[in-house]
């Protein structure tokens, strides 16, 4: 009974883990979901650049420092953000701007095009051949009872914590977040009162390429190789979105971690115990989310938006 | 006028008809068009780089020393994206629009699958795919007499190395973790082989492909005490595996079949890694095999770039020269009839990097053996001979 116990919470904090990873990502869907109703579906793309940047920037300073520290991982990541920062603005320039006033739609499709573009362009880049990522967190881990936690998963649960908490702030209590709420409901209404809408719309495009970039360092170590195919792990994500409720900052998290938990604890303790979850791993999330959405049709935190027409 | 116009034209179709044969597609008096299929942009187009580059050193030293009965081999790559309907669309341009003789080292298990159809209806063979899958060599589906393994299959790798783990643990117990698609399938079907045959039980864990966490499946072998873990993944899951394990303080013996044999394995799990052993089913790229020597002399030559060097450059190259000795026991008079008879007398024949490789009528397999390859001191080193 007591390895019972141990099995299912080791899996557990994998699966929480796991789902800060998730969470990170569906955090920036929400963002840009949240003051613009556009679903940015390259939102694993601006993930994988991410790594790739902060990857560039490390080992650039590895060598031209000729050895490796802590404060090169530091400098490296500073210098990510601010890549992240001017990348953000880009695409809101790029992407955004000239489709505002056309159908979201066409906003979406722009996004799913520029998914394709960017995994291209940083396959020509960087090479066809996937990098062997360095991170400053090594193979420590840390031991609690029979319990393994790595220092790289605590550093991306905190992280995952610590950003949620910030955009929920921000958003619930500063001038500019309810601005950006505002604009999402009725963006005429929002320029009319003298809420500056590009600027707000910049500013989300912004962020989300920030906890893009910070996902993408944290993940890369995680995932062991670094290649292009990265960006695929935004799709996982996008459901963990939906569970928690689309467009809530509080949701992306629990939408995140629900799901990592369920995917490690179904393939680990319950596949071994019962044989017939082996047959329903790969769906079992979809059932999870459907199940949910039957019963709460805007997901576990959404908030039921009725729209005048 | 116009009878006399049309006499003409009706005589000119008469000749034409009867002054040759269909001429073969692709073969000129100069030049051999093969089409290959890869995923230059989906999820192994890392691959999809590499494997051609490596098959244009052969093709490019045997059409400087004069090409195969005097025709140079072009090769046309096509991507699929390791999507199956892709696939047969790449195909259908090849063998249509581009007319070209044969197929060649198209990658993956499920999109070589998809091409069975249009390969059968046009007759065009597809030599060498890129796939370790056993069901490649499977002569009872559509097209089997038209496709030539060159590879171990999964399921013969499984038998092989359930089998060097008995002999050298009578009492080992194995686990297997592998991908929950057309490959694991074939791993399963060898696992299930060899149970069968050794009289044990082994215990199996999926995962789904592009998974990054494997707590799940490497506690479930803590909980079923397997001694002896067997990875059928590619690069990724036996770096994660080993190091989820060891930072669980679980150490068993690590196995991976032929997808896991790449450097980077050792590279990326570091000490996590080591005593990995893996089943290859041809010799190392920087072995002393004849045909590794010749292709490092080769490369170097042709100035190819350093990163592109290692097993899967070297696996083009390797299967380029089976594709052009059956080209050259094809004979002058080249047709794809030809060129199957051509492959089909091989027997027993050393490439200087696969095993023996033997084709007849009735089996196109090639080989069904593999060498073991171990991570000792981070360096990847040859521990038996080919074993079958």
């Amino acid at each position: 009974m007591i390895s019972l116990f141990t099995d299912i919470s080791q899996e557990v904090i994998s699966g929480i883990a796991l789902g800060s990873i998730y969470a990170l990502i569906a955090l920036g869907f929400t963002l840009i979901y949240k003051a613009t109703e556009v679903v940015n579906f390259a939102q694993g793309e601006l993930m994988m650049v991410g790594a790739f940047v902060n990857f560039f920037f490390v080992t650039q300073f590895i060598s031209s420092a000729g050895e490796s520290s802590l404060w090169i991982f530091f400098v490296a990541l500073i210098g990510s953000i601010i890549f992240a920062v001017a990348f953000g603005w880009i695409l809101d320039f790029v992407i955004n701007r000239p489709l505002k006033d056309e159908p979201i739609f066409s906003v979406i499709m722009a996004t799913i095009s520029l998914s394709i573009i960017l995994r291209a362009i940083v396959a020509m880049i960087a090479g066809p051949m996937s990098l062997l990522p360095v991170s400053p967190f090594g193979e420590n881990v840390i031991k609690i009872g029979g319990i393994v936690i790595s220092i790289l998963d605590i550093f991306i649960i905190g992280s995952a914590i610590i950003l949620v908490s910030l955009f929920y702030y921000f958003f619930n209590k500063t001038r500019w977040g309810i601005a950006m709420q505002a604009t999402s409901e009725d963006p005429i209404a929002a320029q009319l009162m003298g809420i500056p809408v590009n600027r707000v719309h910049a500013l989300v495009w912004i962020f989300s390429a920030i906890v893009a970039t910070i996902s993408g360092i944290l993940l890369a170590p995680r995932m062991s190789l670094l290649d292009t195919s990265m960006g695929f792990l935004g799709l996982k994500a996008f459901p963990a979105a939906v569970l928690g409720g689309f467009g809530s900052i509080g949701g992306a998290i629990v939408g995140g971690i629900i799901l990592g938990v369920i995917e490690t604890v179904s393939m680990g303790t319950l596949s071994f115990h019962f044989e017939w979850i082996k047959e329903i791993n790969d769906i079992i999330v979809w059932i999870v989310l459907i199940a949910v959405l039957m019963v709460k049709p805007d997901g576990l935190f959404g908030v039921e938006k009725v729209k005048k027409v | 006028m116009k009878k006399i116009i049309g006499l003409f034209i009706m005589l000119g179709l008469v000749f034409v008809g009867c002054g040759k044969q269909a001429p073969t597609p692709g073969v000129t008096d100069t030049e051999i068009i093969i089409g290959n299929i890869q995923d230059l942009s989906g999820p192994m187009k890392e691959l999809g780089a590499v494997l051609p580059s490596g098959s244009n050193v052969y093709f490019r030293y045997i059409n400087e020393a004069g090409g195969v009965h005097g025709r140079k081999i072009k090769m046309l790559v096509e991507d699929h994206q390791y999507n199956p309907q892709k696939a047969v669309v790449a195909a259908k341009k090849l063998i249509e629009k581009d007319q070209v003789f044969c197929l060649y080292h198209v990658i993956g298990t499920s999109p070589c699958e998809a091409l069975r159809p249009i390969l059968a209806e046009t007759g065009t063979p597809l030599i060498a795919p890129a796939t370790q899958s056993g069901t490649m060599s499977d002569m009872t589906r559509p097209a089997g007499n038209l496709i030539f393994h060159t590879d171990t299959g999964y399921d013969k790798q499984m038998v092989i190395l359930v089998d060097y783990i008995l002999k050298d643990n009578a009492n080992a117990k194995i686990g297997i973790i592998y991908q929950d698609d057309d490959y694991g399938e074939n791993v399963l079907k060898g696992a299930s082989e060899a149970e069968a045959s050794q009289g044990i039980s082994i215990q199996k864990e999926a995962y789904q492909r592009g998974a990054t966490d494997f707590a799940g499946q490497v506690g479930n072998m803590i909980k079923g005490g397997a001694t002896h873990v067997i990875i059928a993944g590619v690069v990724k899951e036996p770096i994660i595996v080993m190091k989820t394990a060891a930072a669980m303080g679980y150490s068993p013996k690590f196995f991976g079949t032929s997808p896991t044999m790449d450097h980077r394995v050792s590279l990326a799990a570091g000490p996590a890694g080591e005593g990995f052993i893996s089943a290859n089913f041809a010799n190392l790229w920087n072995s002393d095999a004849s045909s590794a020597v010749k292709y490092r002399e080769l490369c170097a030559q042709y100035e190819v770039p350093k990163a592109y060097m290692g097993m899967y450059h070297f696996y083009g190259y390797i299967t380029a020269k089976v594709l052009v000795e059956g080209l050259k026991r094809a004979g002058k008079n080249l047709t794809r009839e030809r060129l199957i008879n051509g492959l089909e007398t091989l027997n027993k024949w050393d490439s200087g990097a696969f095993p023996p490789i033997t084709y007849n009528s009735k089996d196109h397999a090639g080989t069904e053996s593999v060498i073991l390859v171990q991570v000792k001191d981070g360096v990847q080193t040859v521990i038996t001979d080919w074993i079958d």
